[in-house]
């Protein structure tokens, strides 16, 4: 599957700002700021006036001190328009070490560019850049801007501390809007860090956030927005580019969802109901059904993303689709229910975020999220799930990009959210079978087949569709421990029915074992070292977490060259603990003959900081394991 | 490996031989073309031209003169899913000033499809057009074709004009997939001569012929009778000439695949590129602009962009004549003023020879393009008396400069010219040293531009071996744990590797990720000399323990003696090679170890001394070990001996590295005695 974002809410905001004297030299900053920054925040003050439904302005000024080259994007000079946005004011002025002001920025000197770009085929928004060449570090800029728009419907999270390496002298928020319009807000992740309430009332909120250090990356972190502070603001009465809508519950948010964005977009012509009931013929079971028209949408269309009509957020019409062939995930969602729709199939858009990284639609903060439109069909108390954009995917298989995580399901009757399927660990398997021999000069030859199912499934078949020669460094790079590699075969059986792959490859390779003068040594594991490096990370400080566990189970037959005795053949080896087993075995048969067995089984899960170290040797301890050679003495 | 070698076999030859243009035309497409499954000589193929068409012509515009009209018909076959981005296009077009803008209009964009053995046609309607503005001085025009499948077969048309005949667009005939037949007609009337440049390893067919033609210039008048009645007169000039149409034809080229170490895939695709060198126009005198190096080189030299910014002294002469004080050895000289523009002018990233915003307002603003930065240092060596010249230079990414033309160079550097030779300066890079360039303006040649307008080839790449010297002594306890200390020393383009990698990383960071990389060592005393002084080799040295270094099995340990240096995997996967292999520079890599065995133990066997030479003295690999009670030595180098290696050594290097790599593994064995 195509990983790919919708521009569907292509979160579009503006920052505000009240200009504010300061002493802007790069000297009194205080050394723990300092500290892992790359750049520090010394104020970014953040005004938004909501006037009304449909008139918000937000003002932002940012002073950074950035010490080098990575500490650039802390200034994040940037705003976005298009038609219903309009960047009022934006400028820029550089001061050098003293404090001394070194270059002026003007509107005039900010780039300007269309957002088109990645999987964006074709937008109506544009945004304005700062490009600026340093000439000295440290320096200090003071960016100023405004940015008015009639889109109330997002409303820009607030996140004090928004990137690694950065440090927060003073981040101040103030938000104002009538009482009218129903203002809520949620905070997020704030213990720990100093950060002050100074106003929350009927038309006025206001924060203000000081010292907060510059956090280093760490692997297998959560996401940012998942750990660190932050708030979320809505209205439930909001504008999205020339339609009004009020919703206090998900439910209402549903029904507004369904009877203006989506009102209208499902028509079909004739011509296409009767090819579709033709294409269906008697079939009566839905799931059936369904599955006919999905491999009818998935052969007919492809994915282009092409942002137009209603921020991005109205889908093009059904009958355009089906003219055209193509359309974004919304698109190509709503033209698939409005087929599912003529066979008497009911079905319903879900909103949600794509991601590998799983991310949930807030369920307690009702308001537009996501990035991202997949089908859902209900099917006895669950429901089947269909992503459009993908001309591959088996029926109903949801991969990495939008499993296990909750969505917001349009039902025209409201909305509801709703948790999408969830691949197990347990299911989530590759079970390897295969062989290989060495030779007396240690080449090895061998033969595997591999099958792999659940999420470990999406990882593999992209293999399927490869061009020849990417086919081979595919498995160069999957067996980098192979050296001289050669793949002499390679056969796949693509079972989208039972959602399995199966990969037959055929090896060579010269110099496997390698010789010292009598001896030959050589790794017993070839086909699944564990090749992952967990990294020791010192004082490390964020909680980590494995999104998705797994399943590998081998069983390989090892032939030995004539002419040799084994001198060493390592132990068995089995490792417990919370984050998984492990298990390897290898069993000595008849006619110079060994059977290999391993096996490992990770656990998904979140663990604290302190866990983290106990995860390292464990996996060191496997990555030991894989390592084990095996030793031969020549007769 | 000689810069002429390449030449040769990019050089193409032209061939006269009538050839007649195949019939195709759009909307002609056949049943037989929507059942094909597959390419027939490529079966990988996502998908394949079935045949393209340019045409360029000009035409004469009242009041503007002449334009260029390129005329590009496209019939696309789709096999698979993944070649559907093959139905989208998308055309660039300039709109910088009024003068010179350009239009693309589309038009028979149409897709069609096997229905039940029937033709299916759908045509593109406006809604599949879009128009997107990039910036101040391009637009494109962009299409996506409507109701592709698998099988399917996309036509479309399109038309660029032009007032911007200084060049015309490219023509590539060959790209990622299969092209079977690429025509290209140039109709060009007699006042314009054209430089064609041509790259690739297939050459298309050329046929020329000469036609008569003839323009209408409608002139109008008026004038008053004796009525006072005003009357119009128009009058019709005809004005013949000659046009010479040239035809190219490319058939059945193979789809072109990117590969490791490659310079820049551009620089063997099937192409060609035309340039005006000359204009004709009837009763003026020909006006030359790039028919050779000298005229190219003339050209840019007269650019007011790139001559006289090289002239301005002005602006820095009182803030020199200070700074040179007491200095007057040569060396002296270029350091000081090398350092001096590189610390005082920041590069803002952008590549030209000819200046953006002219020397004296990059020096007074402290940033520049390129060409702002290193005229300037030129300008201020030849001030101090040195004899200095501009090199132009292409970088990597712009190709290689193998045609004399103006857009052959992108880039400038300066060339102090010494009793010894010619040291080479680039002071956009904050780690360049003298005769030291960023790898982006090491490629081939450059052309050195004197006063007089005389130019010469400049050989930009490195002939001098960078060195990668470690020395580690180390020993090894019977519980398997290695504890030893390492030095690295790295000279010229090795320390500027060094610098680039180390440069905005915290020391605890970049030890964190050493640690991680080389067997999750743990490294203590570290200290890096020379980080700053770029004229002086990097060093580094530290203190480690290991505990995953060597395995303990039986009563035997078994040690890598080269620990984490071992090269352990060969870099050159792929079975063959189509392009040259590109290191950047020569180097050599010597790794000098001691190791200290534990007590009660002896050495069983240990690898034993070993050399793989490369042909043609191309590189060179020894192994050298010897062992003293107990003390083990190791001597291990690695030298390559030329920047670019030809592809045809591709297996012999291959060979190389795979005996290099067995060797690096061998293991010591030790025993109990």
């Amino acid at each position: 599957m195509k990983l790919i974002f919708c521009s569907l809410f292509f979160l579009l905001f503006s920052l505000t700002i009240f200009a504010q004297k300061s002493e802007y030299t790069a000297v009194n900053i205080s050394d723990s700021l300092k500290e892992n920054a790359d750049a520090v925040v010394r104020l970014n003050q953040v005004d938004i006036v909501i006037a009304s439904q449909r008139s918000m302005t937000t003002k932002s000024k940012r002073v950074i001190t950035v010490f080098n080259e990575k500490g650039l994007n802390a200034i994040d000079a940037v705003e976005y328009y298009d038609k219903s946005t309009t960047v009022k004011s934006i400028e820029a002025v550089v001061y050098d070490l003293q404090g001394k002001e070194i270059k002026k920025i003007k509107r005039k000197d900010f780039r300007d560019q269309s957002v088109v770009g990645g999987g964006t085929f074709f937008s109506e928004s544009r945004y304005l850049y700062l490009d600026y060449t340093p000439i000295d570090y440290p320096f200090t800029i003071v960016y100023e801007s405004e940015v008015s728009t009639s889109t109330t419907a997002f409303i820009r999270k607030w996140m004090p501390l928004d990137n690694y390496n950065t440090s927060i002298e003073k981040s101040i928020l103030n938000v104002a809007y009538p009482n009218n319009l129903g203002f809520k807000k949620k905070e997020l992740h704030f213990s720990g860090f100093n950060i002050k309430k100074v106003t929350d009332s009927a038309t006025l909120l206001s924060y203000v956030a000081t010292n907060i250090l510059a956090q280093k990356p760490e692997d297998y972190s959560p996401a940012f927005k998942d750990i660190f502070p932050s708030v979320m603001m809505g209205l439930e009465s909001f504008h999205l580019e020339g339609v009004d809508g009020t919703a206090t519950t998900w439910e209402a948010f549903g029904k507004w969802y369904a009877n203006t964005i989506l009102l209208g977009t499902t028509d079909l012509s004739d011509e296409t109901k009767t090819k579709i009931k033709t294409l269906v013929g008697a079939e009566k079971d839905p799931v059936k059904k369904a599955k006919i028209v999905y491999d009818y949408v998935q052969k007919k269309s492809r994915y282009v993303n092409i942002a137009i009509g209603i921020g991005g957020w109205k889908p093009m019409l059904a009958n355009d689709v089906d003219r055209l062939g193509y359309g974004d995930c919304k698109a190509l969602t709503n033209y698939t229910k409005a087929l599912l729709e003529i066979v008497g199939v009911p079905s319903y858009n879900a909103i949600l975020y794509g991601n590998s990284y799983k991310m949930d639609i807030d369920s307690e903060f009702v308001s537009m999220q996501g990035n991202h439109m997949i089908l859902s069909i209900p099917n006895k108390d669950k429901y089947i799930w269909l992503e459009c954009t993908s001309q591959d995917d088996p029926f109903g298989y949801q991969g990495t990009f939008t499993d296990d995580r909750n969505v917001l399901i349009i039902k025209p009757e409201g909305g509801e959210i709703v948790r999408t399927t969830i691949y197990e660990d347990k299911n989530n398997t590759q079970i390897s079978k295969g062989n290989y021999s060495l030779s007396e000069e240690g080449n090895l030859s061998g033969f595997i087949t591999i099958v792999s199912q659940g999420s470990q499934y999406n990882k593999k078949t992209t293999v399927e569709k490869m061009q020849p020669t990417d086919k081979e460094a595919y498995y160069k790079s999957y067996w980098d421990n192979i050296n001289n590699l050669k793949i002499s075969k390679a056969v796949f059986l693509n079972d989208k029915e039972n959602i399995t792959f199966t990969e037959d490859v055929q090896i060579n390779a010269v110099n496997y074992g390698s010789i010292s003068t009598n001896k030959m040594m050589f790794v017993v594991d070839a086909f699944n070292k564990y090749t992952g490096n967990v990294k020791r990370i010192r004082n490390r400080k964020n909680p980590f977490q494995i999104q998705r566990g797994y399943i590998d189970e081998d069983e390989i037959e090892i032939n030995l060259p004539t002419g040799f005795t084994i001198e060493y053949l390592p132990a068995v080896v089995a490792l417990k603990g919370k984050y998984g087993e492990y298990k390897i075995e290898i069993i000595k048969k008849e006619n110079n003959k060994l059977l290999y067995k391993r096996s490992i089984s990770i656990n998904k899960g979140r663990y604290s900081n302190t866990e983290y170290d106990e995860y390292r040797l464990f996996m060191e301890k496997v990555n030991k394991s894989d390592n084990a050679k095996i030793i031969l003495t020549k007769n | 490996m000689k810069f002429s070698q390449l030449a040769i076999v990019l050089l193409f030859v032209f061939s006269f031989s009538k050839i007649a243009a195949q019939e195709f035309k759009l909307g002609k497409v056949s049943v037989a073309e929507l059942q094909e499954k597959m390419h027939p000589k490529d079966t990988s193929a996502v998908a394949a031209v079935l045949y393209e068409k340019g045409d360029v012509s000009f035409l004469y515009v009242e009041g503007q003169g002449f334009i260029s009209v390129l005329e590009v018909e496209a019939r696309i076959k789709i096999y698979k899913k993944e070649g559907y981005d093959w139905a989208n296009k998308n055309v660039v077009y300039y709109i910088g000033s009024n003068l010179s803008k350009e239009s693309v209009l589309f038009s028979d964009v149409v897709t069609y499809n096997l229905v039940g053995g029937k033709v299916e046609k759908t045509k593109l309607k406006s809604d599949g057009i879009f128009d997107e503005n990039l910036n101040k001085y391009r637009s494109q025009k962009k299409i996506t074709m409507p109701n592709v499948k698998e099988g399917s077969v996309i036509e479309y048309k399109y038309l660029v004009r032009s007032p911007n005949i200084g060049s015309l667009k490219g023509w590539y005939f060959q790209t990622s997939i299969p092209v079977n037949y690429s025509e290209y007609v140039t109709k060009i009337p007699e006042y314009f001569v054209y430089n064609s440049k041509q790259k690739g390893f297939i050459y298309p067919k050329i046929d020329v012929e000469k036609n008569n033609k003839s323009i209408v210039l409608v002139s109008k008048e008026r004038s008053n009778d004796r009525d006072n009645v005003s009357h119009t007169t128009f009058s019709h000039d005809k004005l013949d000439y000659l046009e010479t149409k040239t035809t190219y034809i490319a058939q059945d080229l193979p789809a072109m695949k990117d590969e490791a170490y490659v310079n820049n895939i551009n620089n063997y695709t099937s192409s060609i590129e035309q340039e005006l060198s000359m204009t004709r126009y009837p009763n003026e005198a020909f006006k030359s602009f790039s028919t050779d190096w000298n005229s190219v080189v003339k050209t840019i030299y007269d650019n007011e962009d790139f001559g006289l910014e090289l002239n301005r002294t002005g602006y820095f002469e009182n803030d020199l004549k200070a700074l040179l004080k007491g200095i007057t050895a040569q060396d002296e000289i270029i350091k000081t003023i090398f350092d001096y523009v590189k610390s005082n002018v920041k590069w803002n990233e952008y590549y030209g020879y000819n200046c953006d915003k002219g020397v004296k307002k990059a020096y007074k603003e402290k940033t520049g393009n390129v060409a702002d930065i290193n005229l300037m240092l030129t300008a201020m060596l030849r001030y101090a008396g040195l004899t200095v010249n501009p090199v132009l230079v292409s970088t990597r990414s712009n190709g290689i400069a193998m045609f004399p033309n103006r857009t052959a160079f992108n880039y400038v550097i300066a060339a102090v010219e010494t009793g010894t030779g010619i040291i080479l300066l680039d002071a956009s890079d904050k780690f360049a040293t003298p005769n030291i360039l960023p790898f982006r303006a090491l490629n081939w040649m450059g052309r050195l531009i004197r006063k007089d307008g005389t130019s010469e080839e400049v050989d930009l790449m490195p002939k001098k071996q960078s060195f990668d010297n470690i020395t580690m002594s180390y020993r090894v306890n019977p519980e398997g744990v290695v504890t030893g200390k390492a030095r690295r020393q790295c000279t010229d383009y090795n320390a500027m590797l060094y610098r680039n990698n180390v440069e905005n990383v915290k020391e605890d960071t970049y030890l964190e990720k050493l640690e991680n990389e080389n067997d999750k060592i743990e490294i203590n005393e570290y200290n890096r000399t020379n980080e700053k002084e770029l004229l002086l080799p990097t060093i580094e040295t530290f203190t480690f323990t290991g505990s995953n270094l060597c395995e303990i099995i039986g009563e035997k340990i078994y040690i890598n003696p080269m620990l984490f240096f071992a090269n352990k995997q060969n870099p050159f996967k792929q079975e063959n090679r189509e392009y040259p292999i590109d290191y950047g520079f020569p180097s050599s890599d010597k790794y000098s170890i001691t190791i200290q065995i534990p007590e009660g133990y002896a050495v069983e066997s240990m690898p034993v001394p070993s050399a793989i030479a490369m042909e043609d003295n191309l590189g060179m690999f020894k192994f050298n070990a010897a062992v003293n009670e107990n003390i083990l030595q190791l001597v291990i180098t690695h030298q390559i001996n030329a920047a670019i290696i030809p592809a045809d050594y591709y297996s012999m290097l291959q060979e190389y590295y795979k005996g290099m790599i067995a060797k690096e593994n061998e293991k010591i064995i030790l025993k109990r005695i």
